[in-house]
């Protein structure tokens, strides 16, 4: 038979904030949601329940009852990366441990409650590291999930136990929430007059479905145990990453490249076992007088070669000041991705371009990767958008490049620069461009250029002239033929 | 941080497949080369041009870099006529310093054959001792765009390349500062080899000499 415990945790998100010390909630404070449209509260600290608040009135509502009441919205990601974290921890209690968000957790705890001593004071167990951690939760054990949930949430006490093969009596006073339907399903059923789960096992279950659907007979048959409703763990991706804290606090070069010398190891060990690599490394440093400092590096392609990331770092911790010195250090590996290994001295073509990804890398952590690019082709007429940049990090393919249909200027002004006239003609005879005066000796053209239709540009129109000047510069000229007064100007340079 | 001692220093070959051939030879001894391990200096409206032809004649990846305005107004579209566009890799330096700093990163990597660098004024002695000792590390081609006044450096060979008014694919080149050799003038004329399955192959660069230096 198995075993299963929920765990609920009613106010995570105050816990959260309980365990940063924060001082609000001494005081009248509600985490506040918005629901339907509306700011509502949802979780309401003791002396705003004292105040007479409760959960679900509207923030206006609640703040003309209570004037001095402090809210703040609740902060999903914070509080499911601390459920997240509460999830490892429960692996202390037993190996089959399930998410249950956005407040829950389950455990199946089938043979492991004997090790605790018993269900009882593994509950007991469980709610005082818990407390320590200064988060309150309530708990319910039963031979199912649905059971076992409806029992944490609706029981009367802080823990709740049906004793084995005592489900369907432990479930009969509950109310209809407890088996976890849509609102509106358990809205209908009470319109029925119906108020407890007692009430529906009594009505044969086609009855049920066929007034209400399939989702409450089922609901029904998992909670009382007909129907199976394993708990399902999800593996946790690992997260590669190594902590070091040191009994005083280090600042000198060397020192802090030891730390980091043992971290790396670490960390590339585990990826390398996984045959993984990270194309990010974060190190944080927190200083015992400034703060955390976080320190970043990036590679072109996933690695994990441990002397490739010191040597990046290098750089990074020795721009880092330190003054009183530093006594944790946490590196994380992120944006990891599998790798292949390869010989590396048969291939000679695999270790250029090892090479070339490396000095992308180099080039990049300094510079910043948005400052180290490649060409990349674009499919458009207009000469500026035949082709774009992108960052030569993320080159992942080789592109080819169809030949150009016409001949095109090496240097492309991105914004064309504006030309003097000084002898009039289409193109001018004389111009003047920079310091410099041009006579035209030799023009072709015009190439006539539109816009896409969907680009809705005054100036849509452009006419392109090939002028070759006398005194040698290849120029190619640009005007605007719809325009009143037509301007020159000069939209490249030809090689 | 200086480098004090140079460790390996490479057998300074020079640029085999760049045979500038001359038509006539004034003041020519012998084909003019490019030497590699070294810093050489372009000047002139189309210095650009003049590195683009040098590393036609190179295999693997051109490092261009410079300042955003200068290295922004590079198209790809015109660039395929010589190279394979997807060779280039643009590093953008926001400072002269910067672009140093990647220049000499850039040829101090074995895999980068050329290094272009494009600067507003050449550079002075001691920036250019530093690049040539990268580039003696590294072994490529270090090529150096000048827009601007070139100073006292200690760079290899300096030239000028400027458009010729005489035909669509002609320029006249010249080389003023040439530590090992003879300086000249020539007329430069680049014929396109047919591509041929989307393999990139180099042009033949025609030289023949214009003027006495």
């Amino acid at each position: 038979m198995r075993r299963v415990l929920s765990i609920w945790l009613p106010q995570l998100p105050l816990d959260l904030r309980r365990r940063k010390a924060d001082p609000r909630i001494a005081g009248c404070f509600a985490i506040i949601s918005e629901i339907k449209n509306a700011w509502r509260l949802t979780h309401l600290s003791e002396a705003a329940i004292a105040a007479g608040l409760s959960a679900g009135l509207s923030l206006p509502d609640a703040r003309a009852i209570c004037p001095e009441l402090l809210t703040e919205p609740s902060d999903a990601v914070r509080e499911a990366a601390l459920l997240r974290a509460l999830w490892r921890w429960a692996d202390s209690l037993s190996p089959w441990v399930a998410l249950d968000a956005p407040e829950g957790l389950f455990l199946d705890i089938t043979g492991c409650a004997h090790l605790f001593g018993g269900e009882a004071d593994m509950a007991a167990h469980a709610r005082m590291r818990l407390a320590d951690m200064q988060i309150t939760a309530r708990i319910g054990i039963a031979d199912t999930k649905g059971a076992a949930w409806a029992l944490a949430r609706f029981g009367q006490g802080e823990v709740e136990i049906a004793q084995a093969g005592k489900t369907s009596a432990a479930l009969t006073s509950m109310p209809l929430e407890a088996l976890r339907l849509p609102q509106k399903l358990t809205s209908d059923l009470r319109r029925t007059g119906l108020k407890n789960i007692g009430q529906l096992t009594e009505i044969r279950p086609a009855e049920l479905a066929r007034r209400f659907g399939l989702a409450l007979t089922q609901s029904l048959s998992a909670a009382l145990g007909h129907s199976p409703d394993p708990v399902s763990p999800k593996a946790a991706e690992p997260i590669y990453a190594a902590r070091m804290t040191l009994p005083d606090p280090i600042g000198l070069q060397a020192d802090l490249l030891g730390v980091l010398e043992r971290l790396t190891a670490s960390v590339c060990k585990r990826l390398a076992s996984d045959a993984k690599g990270a194309r990010r490394y974060y190190l944080t440093v927190r200083c015992v007088d400034t703060g955390d400092h976080v320190l970043h590096i990036g590679f072109a392609r996933p690695t994990h070669i441990q002397p490739a990331v010191l040597q990046q770092f290098a750089r990074p911790l020795e721009a880092l000041k330190i003054e009183f010195g530093a006594d944790w250090f946490r590196l994380e590996a992120a944006h990891v991705e599998p790798i292949q290994p390869f010989q590396i001295s048969l291939d000679q073509h695999k270790q250029a371009e090892d090479d070339t990804s490396k000095i992308i890398s180099t080039l990049g952590n300094r510079l910043g990767f948005d400052r180290v690019r490649q060409f990349m082709p674009m499919q458009s007429h207009l000469p500026e958008r035949e082709f774009t940049h992108v960052e030569a990090m993320d080159r992942r393919e080789p592109v080819s490049w169809a030949p150009a249909p016409r001949k095109r200027p090496l240097r492309l002004f991105k914004r064309p620069e504006r030309l003097i006239t000084l002898d009039p003609g289409r193109p001018p005879k004389r111009f003047q461009w920079r310091r410099d005066v041009y006579a035209t000796q030799d023009a072709k053209g015009p190439e006539r250029l539109t816009a896409e239709w969907w680009q809705n540009e005054s100036q849509a129109v452009r006419d392109y002239w090939h002028v070759q000047t006398q005194e040698g510069v290849r120029l190619w000229l640009m005007t605007y033929p719809g325009s009143q007064h037509p301007d020159w100007f000069i939209a490249g340079r030809f090689a | 941080m200086f480098v004090g001692e140079i460790i390996n220093r490479r057998d300074v070959g020079t640029l085999a497949s760049f045979t500038l051939q001359a038509r006539e030879s004034l003041c020519l001894s012998g084909a003019v080369s490019l030497a590699k391990g070294r810093v050489h200096e372009v000047m002139g409206d189309s210095a650009d041009m003049f590195a683009v032809l040098v590393a036609s004649q190179l295999s693997g990846p051109i490092i261009w870099t410079g300042l955003a305005r200068d290295i922004g107004s590079l198209a790809p579209t015109a660039l395929q006529d010589f190279i394979d566009p997807a060779r280039v890799i643009l590093t953008e330096g926001v400072s002269r310093g910067e672009v140093l700093w990647a220049a000499e990163q850039a040829l101090r990597a074995r895999c980068a054959q050329c290094v272009i660098i494009e600067l507003s004024q050449g550079p002075n002695l001691r920036e250019s001792r530093r690049l040539q000792i990268a580039a003696e590390e590294g072994g490529g081609v270090s090529l150096i765009l000048i827009h601007g006044r070139a100073h006292t450096s200690a760079c290899e060979t300096r030239w000028r390349c400027a458009a010729s008014s005489a035909g669509a694919a002609v320029w006249d080149l010249s080389l003023t500062k040439n530590r090992k050799g003879e300086l000249g003038n020539w007329r430069m004329s680049w014929v396109k080899s047919e591509i041929s399955g989307g393999a990139y192959e180099a042009g033949v660069i025609h030289l023949a000499a214009a003027t006495a230096a």
